[in-house]
């Protein structure tokens, strides 16, 4: 999109207009901006200096949004016609933000009830300290400036309540706080990991520093700093990269976490590793993909879906539904829940956990039948792909040495490049039975490789990726598969014969549902290789890497702030994470030198954000004791399957030394912290400009941005007023600290890091500036900046001061007003296809067969995994299977509604609330017939690890029950809990404030969260079963029993049946 | 009926036996021809001022909200007698999601209890041939309207336009209307607020009060400002039946009603039936199209495509 200031709307004059909207648009805009005062009371929300462009939290789609202020408070939340997560198309960005006002993009009812997640009347203002054990829900207020000392300084902080005992402060985790030299220890840590340097060796080198080291036996932990910890609920991406600075770079710690195992890691790991590309190493790729829902013929809807979750029904919703009726589209949905989706297309109601062997099922068939798109398997390079019409490639040919699990490189048959450098970094495919070099992105030289070979070379013993998948896929049968997956095998084919019927113009979409099992990396890895069997990726109607987003981090050149580099003595941390996780291979560890196989709890090298692992390894002290836990906007003890056993761990004050949450309301696992710092909720505050998921498919940039004012008291910061918040407590912390990158000159000389818009405005100055020169969008007419200001004249002198903005992005300030007038940046929609092409494709390699997966060991088994999926079931991390007494005969698996997020919509009286009150437990017909139960029967979940109660606090005790509800659109012998129910805090609980009591609300202790009741992992026995290779928690592969507790035959006697 | 009501407020008395006289014939023969006189003139009519009409569109590549958006600011620059609003909603394309229930809900402030347009989500058959249906129901905004006719003093009343609109100014709260009603489309203001049963205090550590005011400002329903606590007869529309107005306040601005708006599956179509060019009529002259309960031949102008 070519924008110019002449294209900008100066004074109405809507010249442009029509590009997108159309004549009639253009004529519609005019006049309503027309319209004056006719004697009716004026209706402030169509008043554009009412309204304010951001971004939605209440789920991770982050919709843009079009808030509206009415007497200075938000009353009504919109869609932003601007974005093409609202409208399809989207009004064109060259319309003014005065010619828009009256044009509503639609929103989700979560979305909508966003208004009274802000206004929430339990939303913390000022700082609470407990004045009772953890736990015991009683607290009292303290000031800012109080609370930041203690934490930094530490000291007998609790011995107003008899607690003697020292707890520590930041100053005791920042000790290694000299960037070279944490450097050079880094640096020598890794040559310890990489066998060059012995942990003597290290240990004479570095004498002086040892003190630093959270044990000098183990250099490869690093140093004491690690022993702080950020663990984040909802912290990324919005809030990632200030979060991140101040753990990595700041403080100089390597654990910081994001909670994306307890959502969906294993569908980005097995993405990531299946888009890796070969430079040396293997760098991860693109975490998803999506179809092309517009164009495609076939979808399949894989445990998601367009309407409930996923991401999400507001940039889904228009776009399939209306592809549906018009009869382009069919969709099939596999789920054991007849779900809305469902109810749209083809139900597949799998059996839970059945996933992975309806896959394997599939890609049977597929091969046997010779389904599959073989010229585009064949293209085992750029060249090839270019050749042969394709965009990207993929490495099904490439031999893979079938006793080590490494692809073949040129060099190990004495092929390919004569230097030996480059032979190392060069692939093999047979053609025509003749080893050929690859070099993967050559575009000069096509190769076209055999795609099943199965033969000895150079004295290896050798097969194409596609030979072992092929193998892995037969090593069952079709009838095996149909068993598995509770799928009869002519549905299985149907199914596949479908999906193989439209050419590139199919593709599967999954994000949880197939998944959360101890397999769900195999699972992820077997529905990506179904789409690349057809060779959907890039093609109109085919598989999408989505329209991406501008830089925001000014990694481009001329892009005016390089936010990365502005930090002048940025730590570099190093060392073991907490969790294990991406801290390379356990067997090059110190660890394994002492202990060898079984690793005391498992390493995780390919993945990221273990979440549900973080406290139960801090309380094991495995691989190393922590002294700070800081818990952001998370409930892990609520989210977490089997998270009930961390209420234990929180309690423990010597293993938790000091634990801190920002959170908006004192929340499930909040409630043990000993200090809680208010947040500003998502409309109260900045975040780091994003892109979105690939169901938007041109570039999108989406920013949030402070539009109502913040609840949490204002205070001062070193002289700086501002809410307490996150940001604040960070900013403050780290000038305590003398930490490097905050303060005056935080972000580099002329450049202060006092803040918050100091940092999130030079990232929203990148965005305007665009990724090359000439690409920056017109600057803001003085008409637009008056109505900037206006438009903000609710917002307190610790939020919007004018000059403080400016300043923060220099010249920049006019093209900054105009992203943030429109909430973002928004490619036109006509880019999203280029003839039988995306606009915007992945061009790159794809990986049938993933490296660096195959040629690793389970830490725990020390067994081999596989480059491609296998067939597998539930198993505990040593490897033995998961088993069940036939008393618990009914499948556990989960759903979110559409109005229901993790844990913080249960303040939305007029969505959650107001829809459904309650969750309920939904089981078949027939399952209820046969265990005497009926509508609205109290039952008990009950599973071989959990009894159906726990213990909250001493003496209290809270019980996982809730209403059965019978239906027939739910496979028999599965039961399925909704999200979002079932809370013992979030304004659920009474509590003492100061000495006063603050009441629950009983409506939020309402139904019930199923998590207790999933599998614990057999080995460890502190943590719920988890996918070895993508940290993944299990949410589903535990089998259940349900104990009635009540009839519930008063409350069916009171209800209309048809309610 | 007087138990049903939460508060003893003496202003909740006073309203108490201004419904006791109500049930006097006299008194409300007097209410009646008062209040029609008034309520007629205060429903003031405007026309918003294109300077030239809209041509139907020719591009199709636009979203369905904003070729809606164009219809209805053509329907608005005839006079009120000319238009005849009309909703079609494809239950196709309708995903089950609440979002116009929701939505409604925040645009009109309206309390707990209160509800325009809920959804109703249906199942049919047995496991595993299984049906789902979801069906939006708003007022029908009926022709014949078995609601305005049973009001004792003439407090509803079908606009020249089409939209069955309540006098909150006039309404006592009877509640025969929602009884009449075949659709169950009224529903009763009992004057509760969302955080009723949330702790209360004043703001300190938590934010009690803070965090509730954002239900007070006015809501905009029928043109005007309405806030809870006042109005000619206490409280107002506390107090009152209430139901869907088509949003009429955003159709005055030449806006969509919030619950097309903001439909996810773009199931929610909305125009001037009489404008035979607009989308609206186009699909209710569709041969899928229908309307719920036709034997209450009321003449609903809300048509359904299956």
């Amino acid at each position: 999109m070519k924008l110019s200031r002449r294209n900008l709307i100066k004074g109405g004059a809507l010249a442009g207009a029509g590009a997108l909207l159309g004549s009639e648009g253009t004529r519609l805009l005019a006049a309503i901006q027309a319209t004056g005062p006719d004697g009716h009371d004026s209706y402030d929300l169509a008043q554009p200096e009412n309204i304010l462009y951001s971004q939605c939290l209440q789920c991770n789609t982050q919709c843009t949004v079009k808030a509206k202020i009415q007497n200075g408070l938000l009353v009504k939340i919109d869609g932003n016609p601007y974005s093409p997560m609202n409208m399809q198309p989207q009004v064109s960005y060259d319309l003014s933000p005065q010619s828009v006002a009256k044009v509503d993009g639609h929103l989700c009812p979560k979305g909508q009830g966003g208004v009274q997640t802000i206004y929430d009347p339990y939303r913390i203002r000022m700082v609470l300290k407990r004045s009772g054990p953890r736990g015991s829900r009683r607290w009292k207020s303290i000031p800012f400036e109080q609370a930041i000392q203690e934490i930094t300084e530490g000291g007998q902080l609790f011995a107003d309540i008899g607690e003697n005992r020292h707890v520590p402060g930041f100053k005791e985790v920042f000790v290694l706080n000299d960037a070279g030299l944490m450097k050079s220890l880094g640096d020598d840590a890794a040559a310890i990991r990489s066998g060059k340097m012995t942990v003597d060796e290290f240990k004479a080198k570095h004498k002086d520093h040892l003190d630093v080291l959270i044990d000098p036996e183990h250099p490869d932990l690093g140093p004491k700093n690690n022993q702080f910890v950020f663990q984040g609920g909802r912290i990324g991406p919005d809030r990632e990269v200030f979060a991140k600075r101040f753990t990595f770079n700041g403080i100089g710690s390597v654990n910081w976490y994001a909670h994306t195992t307890i959502c969906e890691q294993a569908h980005h790991v097995a993405f990531l590793w299946s888009t890796a590309q070969w430079d040396g190493n293997w760098n991860k790729g693109t975490n998803h993909m999506k179809p092309d829902y517009t164009q495609a013929e076939f979808v399949i809807f894989w445990g998601t879906g367009y309407t409930e979750a996923n991401f999400g029904p507001t940039p889904m919703g228009p776009q399939v539904s209306q592809a549906i009726v018009d009869g382009k589209l069919k969709v099939a949905v596999v789920d054991p829940r007849l779900s809305k989706t469902a109810a749209k297309g083809w139900w597949i109601p799998v059996r839970p956990g059945g996933d992975l062997a309806l896959a394997f099922g599939m890609l049977r068939w597929i091969i046997e039948n010779n389904r599959y798109d073989e010229a585009f398997l064949r293209n085992a390079n750029k060249g090839a792909a270019k050749a042969g019409g394709e965009k990207s490639w993929s490495n099904s040919t490439w031999l893979v040495n079938a006793e080590t699990g490494k692809l073949l490189r040129a060099k190990d048959i004495g092929i390919g490049n004569a230097e030996p450098l480059i032979a190392a970094d060069q692939f093999v495919a047979l053609v025509a039975g003749q080893p050929v070099a690859v070099t993967t992105d050559d575009e000069k030289s096509a190769v076209v490789g055999d795609l099943v070979v199965d033969t000895s070379l150079g004295g290896f013993k050798v097969k194409t990726g596609f030979q072992v998948l092929k193998e892995s896929v037969f090593a069952h049968d079709m009838a095996y598969y149909a068993d598995k997956s509770g799928v009869d095998q002519e549905s299985i084919e149907n199914l596949a014969r479908e999906f193989t019927a439209h050419g590139k113009k199919a593709a599967i979409d999954f994000y949880r549902g197939p998944i959360k099992v101890t397999y769900g990396y195999y699972a992820a890895q077997a529905i990506i290789a179904l789409n690349l069997l057809i060779g959907n990726i890039d093609h109109t109607g085919g598989f999408a890497p989505g329209g991406g987003g501008w830089d925001a981090m000014g990694g481009k050149k001329g892009q005016p702030f390089p936010i990365g580099k502005m930090h002048p003595g940025a730590l570099k941390p190093f060392g073991v994470k907490l969790t294990r996780e991406s801290s390379g291979p356990y067997e090059s560890s110190t660890f394994f030198k002492r202990d060898g196989y079984p690793a005391k709890r498992p390493w995780f090298p390919f993945t990221d954000d273990v979440y549900q692992e973080v406290i139960p390894a801090a309380y094991a002290g495995y691989p190393y004791p922590i002294k700070i836990l800081w818990l952001h906007y998370g409930t892990p003890a609520l989210s977490s399957p089997a998270g009930h056993l961390q209420i234990k761990m929180l309690q423990d004050t010597s293993r938790l030394p000091l634990f801190i949450c920002t959170d908006i309301v004192l929340g499930e696992t909040s409630m043990f912290a000993d200090y809680v710092f208010p947040d500003i909720a998502y409309l109260e505050r900045w975040g780091n400009p994003m892109g979105t998921s690939p169901v938007t498919l041109t570039k999108t940039t989406k920013i949030r941005q402070p539009v109502v004012a913040p609840i949490p008291e204002i205070v001062s910061v070193e002289g700086e007023e501002m809410p307490i918040s996150m940001d604040a407590v960070m900013i403050a912390v780290a000038q305590k600290l003398k930490a490097p990158g905050y303060g005056k000159d935080g972000l580099g000389a002329g450049y202060d890091f006092k803040r918050p818009e100091q940092f999130y405005l030079k990232m929203v100055a990148n965005v305007a500036w665009g990724e090359k020169e000439g690409e920056a969008v017109a600057t803001a007419s003085a008409q637009d900046v008056a109505l900037f200001v206006k438009a903000r004249r609710h917002l307190p002198k610790g939020v919007f001061d004018l000059a403080k903005w400016q300043i923060a992005v220099g010249n920049e300030w006019g093209r900054v007003v105009t992203v943030l007038n429109h909430g973002g940046r928004f490619e036109a929609a006509d880019k999203a296809h280029a003839g039988a092409f995306l606009g915007h494709t992945w061009g790159k390699q794809m990986n049938l067969y993933v490296e660096p997966v195959g040629s690793s060991k389970h830490s725990v088994t020390g067994k081999p995994l596989s480059g491609v999926p296998v067939f597998q079931e539930m198993t505990s991390f040593d490897g033995k299977p998961v088993t069940f007494g036939a008393e618990y005969d009914l499948a556990l698996f989960t759903y979110k509604e559409i109005w229901g997020g993790q844990s913080r919509t249960v303040g939305n009286y007029a969505a959650q609330m107001a829809l459904m009150p309650e969750n309920f437990i939904y089981i078949n017909a027939k399952d209820a017939k046969r265990l005497g139960l009926d509508d609205y029967d109290l039952v008990r979940l009950v599973s071989p690890t959990f009894n159906g109660t726990f213990e909250l606090t001493p003496g209290e005790t809270v019980s996982v029950e809730g209403k059965v509800k019978v239906i027939q659109g739910m496979r028999p012998g599965a039961v399925a809990v909704s999200w979002s129910y079932g809370h013992w805090a979030y304004g659920a609980k009474d509590m003492t404030v100061n000495g006063q009591v603050v009441k629950g609300e009983a409506s939020r202790a309402k139904g019930l969260v199923p998590n207790p009741a999933m599998g614990v992992d057999g080995y460890l026995k502190d943590v719920c079963l988890t996918d070895p290779i993508a940290g993944d928690a299990a949410y589903g592969g535990t089998l259940i029993k349900l104990v009635k507790i009540k009839s519930g035959a008063a409350e069916r006697g009171a209800v209309p049946k048809s309610a | 009926m007087n138990k049903d009501r939460p508060d003893n407020t003496p202003e909740s008395e006073e309203r108490r036996a201004v419904l006791g006289k109500m049930a006097s014939v006299t008194f409300a023969g007097l209410m009646l021809s008062g209040v029609l006189a008034r309520a007629q003139d205060a429903a003031p009519q405007k026309t918003l001022i294109p300077a030239e009409p809209f041509r139907a569109s020719s591009d199709a590549h636009q979203d369905v909200l904003i070729r809606m958006q164009g219809e209805l600011e053509r329907a608005m620059q005839r006079p009120i007698n000319e238009r005849r609003w009309g909703m079609v909603i494809d239950i196709r394309k309708c995903i089950g999601c609440s979002s116009c229930t929701v939505g409604c809900v925040m645009e009109n402030k309206l309390p707990p209890g209160v509800v325009y347009r809920p959804v109703i989500d249906k199942e049919k058959g047995t496991y595993p041939n299984v049906e789902r249906t979801f069906l939006p129901r708003p007022c029908m905004q009926c022709e014949d309207p078995a609601c305005t006719p049973v009001c004792p003093v003439g407090a509803t009343w079908k606009r020249e336009d089409g939209i069955v609109v309540i006098d909150y100014d006039a309404c006592i709260g009877c509640r025969y209307c929602l009884t009449a009603c075949p659709y169950q489309a009224r529903t009763f203001d009992f004057g509760e607020h969302w955080t009723d049963n949330a702790a209360q205090g004043a703001d300190g550590a938590l934010a009690l009060t803070a965090a509730r005011d954002y239900q007070n400002p006015p809501n905009f329903e029928y043109g005007k400002h309405w806030k809870r606590g006042e109005g000619i007869i206490p409280k107002s529309p506390v107090g009152n039946a209430r139901k869907c107005t088509f949003c009429t306040h955003r159709l005055d601005q030449g806006m969509l009603p919030m619950c097309v708006s903001t439909c996810v599956g773009r199931a929610t179509f909305f125009g001037d039936l009489n404008d035979p060019k607009s989308l609206v009529a186009e699909l209710a002259e569709a041969p899928n199209a229908s309307i719920l309960k036709p034997e209450a031949g009321t003449h609903p102008n809300v048509y359904y495509l299956k």
